[in-house]
């Protein structure tokens, strides 16, 4: 109801002509703009775009996840490298990521490297946090049960702790998925050859804010699905938890 | 702080040792000397005082329009149905949309000015502070306001009286993740805004880069950590008081 | 009807001397926590001695703070005396083992882990081999009356089945020692008394020797054939009662606890427990 609402007062007030398709696109022209999208835009096809997104975003993350989780777990089991590890977390966790696309590009340049300099730095953060704090709180009775049961070191960590940890890992890498999905739309919004953020970056250069506006629904969209599919994945490995 | 300064160190002993050249990774201690330069002399639209200063007022009035909106409208969700079936679907909408993709919209209606600036921040800080006000009214123990009932409120009295105190804990953990998202945003924004704006810690990190400035670019990194943790910690301790409060 | 309390720890332990293997026997057991931020250190329990026979079923009775739960924990090695010795058998308990399983109150269940798996995690933690895990999980299974709930997680499980399951994975190691930390706390009263009255069969099975920990008096009346009865904190024993005195031949915990209930020689007794208990209630 409310979305036809709004769908009915973006169609009028564009077509009506109170406000300027400049500003606004009327719906009309977004669809057009995602058909010539579609057929190909500045030189590259959809499925170059796509595939420019994604794979910056993957590669960062995937790398975030590899080395984010299992550092947060270790942090969590032995004291001397959380009191290693805890400070550059400190230190690097208030930085913006955005605020490394520049020095990203002074480093690596403006290629595929820096910006997935940049999504891992975003992505690793939620990871290894979650996974941290997931250990640290695994709840003493279970520990204590597993001991009674005669669990080793070994079979607390790995047949206790982390499967009980498992479910907020699981949010942090979640979590991380869509930190590293905006990164890289900020970081091709700066600077880009094809990828989403550059679509919406050329509209505004090219004065088409209906591609803009393409641009914005399919970041949208994708975010949505990626999303979707996690928490799929999510409910498959981890029947046990409680899902929203 | 011995872990803190163990870092600092090997960043140091790294530039040392490789003999790093300093526009690429300058050692600490000419970050700091290069920030305290900034401190008297002018990069672009002035001192540090002023980009920084241009950067937290950016962020306020974006973070400000965002609680003044956000909060009263997460409360009104969360107890009026109307409101709740209204707004939710919209708000399910647009929320997929990273905050930072907004910028050229920004850009485009108010130009790379102040407007934009705090229009991104807005769309940034807006949906944490929402959403933890209507689940701070949702979330709230039922028996309350069963209680509050039997005693004879209306639903106004009830909102104010019991709603409003009731969720203070978890709208209070929503400013707080409102900050952070904003901070974020304003950096994304000035980035994306380009060097044009001539102010702001994100132009100082722009103006590093193209310059090849390594230490100019961190230097600004640097302060952009230090005031979004001093935000934070504030809105810590304002978190723990309304703990202790309740 | 008082019984003689063992082991007054001056007196040196002879091996030689009957103690069955599966008894337990608590030496002058104190223990001392120290205090948060600058407070006095707490005295839990204050020289604690008492002897358990094999095959005993003891219930420890007693105010909130009297240490019954530092006891428990102490007996399954989760905790270590400040000063005194706890034996199980000859052998000095130092940390936790499956021959000492532990029943929690908060049942403690894996919630990742089905019910199976829950069962049968403490089996392959002690390399049991498949098929005898297979055999005694077979077993189990219809006596806790979970047949056909094999595969649901404990969420899926209300509060009474999930502690016939912890029941379980605690049996299923053959433990010699079983120690429950009020287990039925966390059930509605009509559950507990089905299973108070399910957990008295399951363990005549093989006896093993039972520390139980509880608030509820009618609870250790019904089940104990020793109530431990501690006062206040520092935990001392009060009271040492012997029920099967006055139970008789046929305990009873093997009739249906409504009828035992019946009895005045019960009423008594739980009167009398509850008048031990009640002087050491401070409304703070």
């Amino acid at each position: 109801m409310a979305i036809l609402a709004v769908l009915a007062a973006w169609w009028l007030v564009t077509t009506v002509g109170m406000v300027s398709p400049f500003i606004l696109p009327p719906p009309a022209a977004v669809l057009e703009a995602a058909q010539r999208l579609a057929d190909g835009y500045l030189g590259a096809s959809l499925a170059t775009h796509l595939e420019a997104s994604l794979s910056v975003v993957l590669s960062g993350y995937i790398a975030a996840a590899l080395i984010g989780v299992p550092l947060g777990i270790l942090m969590a089991w032995i004291r001397p490298l959380a009191i290693l590890f805890e400070p550059l977390v400190c230190l690097l966790r208030p930085i913006p990521p955005p605020a490394w696309i520049p020095l990203a590009i002074l480093w690596f340049g403006i290629g595929l490297t820096g910006k997935t300099f940049v999504v891992f730095i975003s992505a690793i953060t939620p990871c290894l946090i979650n996974a941290y704090v997931a250990i640290k709180e695994v709840p003493p009775y279970l520990i204590s049960a597993a001991r009674s049961l005669g669990a080793s070191n070994a079979a607390l960590l790995f047949q206790v702790a982390i499967p009980s940890g498992l479910p907020m890992i699981a949010s942090g890498l979640r979590i991380a998925l869509g930190t590293a999905w905006a990164t890289i739309v900020a970081a091709e919004l700066v600077v880009a050859t094809a990828g989403f953020g550059f679509i919406i970056m050329s509209g505004y250069r090219n004065f088409e804010s209906a591609i803009m506006a393409v641009g914005m629904i399919a970041v949208a969209l994708i975010g949505f699905l990626m999303n979707l599919i996690f928490r799929k994945i999510e409910k498959h490995v981890i029947p046990w938890g409680e899902h929203e | 702080m011995l872990g803190v300064s163990i870092w600092i160190f090997a960043w140091w002993g790294i530039v040392a040792a490789f003999e790093v050249s300093p526009d690429f990774l300058p050692t600490p201690w000419q970050v700091a000397k290069n920030l305290i330069w900034l401190t008297s002399n002018s990069i672009g639209g002035g001192t540090l005082w002023v980009h920084a200063g241009w950067s937290l007022l950016r962020f306020l009035s974006g973070f400000l329009l965002a609680t003044a909106l956000g909060i009263p409208l997460g409360l009104l969700m969360g107890h009026v149905r109307l409101a709740r079936n209204l707004l939710n679907p919209l708000f399910e909408l647009f929320r997929n949309i990273p905050p930072i993709a907004w910028a050229p919209f920004a850009l485009l209606w108010f130009g790379a000015s102040f407007g934009s600036q705090t229009f991104v921040i807005f769309t940034a800080a807006f949906p944490p502070m929402l959403i933890n006000a209507y689940q701070g009214i949702r979330l709230m123990d039922k028996g309350l306001m069963n209680a509050a009932r039997m005693l004879g409120a209306g639903p106004v009295t009830i909102l104010f009286r019991v709603g409003l105190p009731a969720s203070i804990p978890l709208v209070v953990a929503g400013l707080r993740i409102g900050l952070a998202n904003g901070w974020l945003a304003l950096v994304g924004a000035e980035i994306i805004a380009g060097p044009g704006a001539l102010t702001g810690l994100g132009f100082l990190i722009l103006v590093g880069q193209e310059n090849l400035r390594a230490t100019l670019t961190i230097g600004a990194m640097a302060v952009i950590g230090v005031i979004g943790a001093s935000l934070d910690y504030v809105v810590r301790r304002l978190e723990y008081l309304a703990a202790r409060c309740k | 009807m008082v019984a003689a309390i063992g082991g007054s720890g001056s007196r040196p332990m002879d091996f030689n001397q009957s103690v069955a293997s599966n008894s337990v026997r608590y030496e002058d057991v104190s223990m001392l926590f120290p205090g948060n931020r600058g407070a006095p250190p707490t005295l839990a329990i204050d020289r604690f001695s008492l002897d358990v026979a094999e095959s005993e079923f003891l219930v420890i009775v007693g105010p909130s703070g009297c240490g019954k739960s530092t006891i428990l924990a102490m007996s399954g090695g989760l905790a270590t005396p400040t000063t005194g010795k706890v034996f199980l058998g000859r052998e000095l308990i130092t940390q936790p083992g499956p021959n000492k399983a532990i029943v929690f109150q908060n049942f403690s269940l894996f919630p990742w882990k089905t019910v199976v798996d829950n069962i049968e995690f403490g089996l392959r933690l002690n390399h049991v081999a498949a098929e005898e895990r297979r055999h005694r999980i077979d077993y189990y299974l219809p006596v806790i009356g979970l047949k056909g709930f094999e595969k649901h997680y404990p969420r899926q499980l209300s509060g009474g089945m999930q502690q016939r399951v912890a029941i379980a994975r605690a049996l299923v190691l053959r433990p010699r020692l079983l120690l429950m930390d009020e287990p039925f706390a966390a059930l509605d009263a009509q559950n507990r008394t089905v299973m108070q009255e399910e957990l008295v069969r399951v363990w005549s099975e093989h006896k093993p020797t039972v520390i139980f920990v509880t608030h509820s008096v009618e609870e250790a009346v019904f089940l104990a054939d020793r109530i431990v009865v501690m006062t206040r904190r520092p935990g001392r024993i009060k009271e040492v009662i012997d029920v099967r005195e006055t139970a008789g031949a046929q305990h009873w915990r093997a009739r249906p606890l409504d009828q035992v209930m019946r009895h005045n020689d019960f009423q008594d007794l739980r009167a009398r427990v509850w008048g031990l208990i009640r002087d050491e209630i401070v409304i703070e």
